[in-house]
């Protein structure tokens, strides 16, 4: 499984984790910061959540491997 | 990294490399974007005269930047401009139906890539659509390279002031748009002054009409010169999502920003910057850098680009982003469908590209179909 962290206070919500990942990852409705709709994700989403990693300017997301 | 002397004497940086600007976009403890530092690296003085008018978080660190910032993000969220799409669309229908009445041949420039943009921020804003010339002209006496440093500075202030006004019209006549509900939301449970307002709303009503115009015209102008792509795109048009972000990777329209000044000495690309000397980020150049982007001169719409920089990195990255790529994709996708003989009247050489402003785009594009 993957773990996923978001970071509410580094997230300027410029959405690029809900265009790559939109069952994982939403934008609050009153101030458009993120909000995690789940906490894991399957290793086959891998390749969607290291692109919301590596698409977020505020650096706000980090996902870990679990067994 | 490369160091070029200013027209002012002062020596700044010119940061190349995609890691590169990643690095000092993402590092605000040693990099200031604060367009009040005296040290602030501008390209004209007339710029110099725009950053010392600036008032928006475009020109401020945090905290205070995001702050600000928050109280917009909703408003461009990505599910709001997903539901914003159908009422775009309509309005790229209604523009493509007023150039098959009226031509051929059309200036595809002020016909389509300057009204469309125009037509969606004056619904989402709240700006009367009459006003659009007013607010492009603010728009260019900012991004132009050869205006006076005191018409950017009048222009910078008449927007603001412009703003300011349609905050008051729009307390005592509210509607279905950005400033009333702005108002209602901030402005009057205090958490946002209107004076303060009206200088965020000059900035997005700049960035709202002088960027997307300009990626319209050099997206259509690029996929007239590339029929493979184009023929691939008006095949399968849901591959123009993928492909707006590859000519936003291959046009990269804003020049000269972002900027930044080095808070201490930094070693950034094997070079130590002084602290005190400006930055500039090249995005143009990051979005072909080999080591991010295999073939970077070639235009593909199978290629993934969206690590592309075209909307900066860090907390100042595109607040409308979404928005703009919304736009695009609609507005292609409805050229393509609607004039599939869309072609140049004039010969290339007759296009007049914006080597004069710090936004690039054409001037002119003249097309019949």
């Amino acid at each position: 499984m993957i773990r996923i962290y978001i970071d509410e206070q580094k997230c300027i919500g410029a959405g690029h984790c809900v265009r790559s990942a939109p069952d994982v990852f939403d934008q609050r409705e009153d101030d458009g910061i993120v909000v995690l709709l789940t906490g894991e994700a399957p290793d086959e989403q891998a390749p969607r959540l290291k692109k919301a990693v590596e698409l977020c300017p505020a650096q706000a997301i980090r996902i870990e491997t679990t067994e | 990294m490369c160091p070029v002397r200013l027209w002012n004497g002062k020596r700044a940086w010119l940061v190349t490399r995609h890691e590169d600007i990643r690095a000092v976009l993402s590092d605000d403890a040693r990099f200031s974007g604060a367009m009040a530092n005296p040290d602030f690296p501008a390209i004209t003085p007339a710029r110099v005269m725009v950053d010392r008018n600036e008032r928006a978080f475009v020109g401020m660190d945090n905290p205070a930047h995001d702050a600000y910032r928050r109280l917009f993000t909703r408003e461009f969220s990505v599910r709001r401009m997903q539901a914003l799409a159908p009422a775009i669309a309509a309005i790229a229908e209604g523009l493509l139906d007023d150039l098959e009445q009226s031509g051929p041949p059309a200036d595809l420039v002020p016909a389509l890539a300057v009204k469309f943009p125009s037509l969606v921020m004056s619904a989402l804003f709240g700006s009367p659509y009459e006003d659009h010339e007013f607010i492009i002209r603010c728009a260019v006496a900012r991004h132009g390279l050869t205006q006076s440093a005191a018409d950017a500075g009048t222009k910078a202030r008449e927007l603001a002031a412009y703003v300011r006004r349609l905050i008051d019209a729009k307390e005592a006549d509210p509607g279905d748009d950005m400033v009333s509900r702005i108002i209602e939301e901030h402005v009057k449970p205090g958490r946002l002054s209107r004076d303060d307002f009206a200088e965020i709303g000059a900035m997005i009503l700049r960035a709202g009409h002088d960027t997307t115009t300009n990626m319209i015209g050099m997206g259509t102008l690029l996929l007239l010169q590339n029929g493979e792509m184009r023929r691939r795109l008006a095949a399968d048009p849901a591959l123009i999502e993928g492909a707006v972000d590859e000519l936003l990777r291959y046009v990269s329209p804003v020049q000269f920003s972002p900027r930044r000044v080095a808070l201490e000495d930094v070693e950034i690309g094997g070079v130590t910057i002084p602290k005190g000397e400006g930055l500039f980020m090249l995005l143009a150049s990051a979005n072909r850098d080999q080591a991010m982007f295999a073939r970077p001169d070639t235009l593909d719409a199978g290629r993934d680009a969206s690590r592309h920089l075209a909307f900066g990195y860090g907390i100042h990255q595109c607040l409308g982003q979404m928005l703009a790529r919304v736009e695009l994709r609609i507005v292609f996708e409805t050229i393509l469908r609607r004039l599939p003989g869309l072609r140049l009247a004039v010969p290339l050489e007759e296009i007049r590209f914006k080597h004069d402003m710090q936004i690039y785009g054409v001037h002119n594009l003249p097309v019949a179909w």
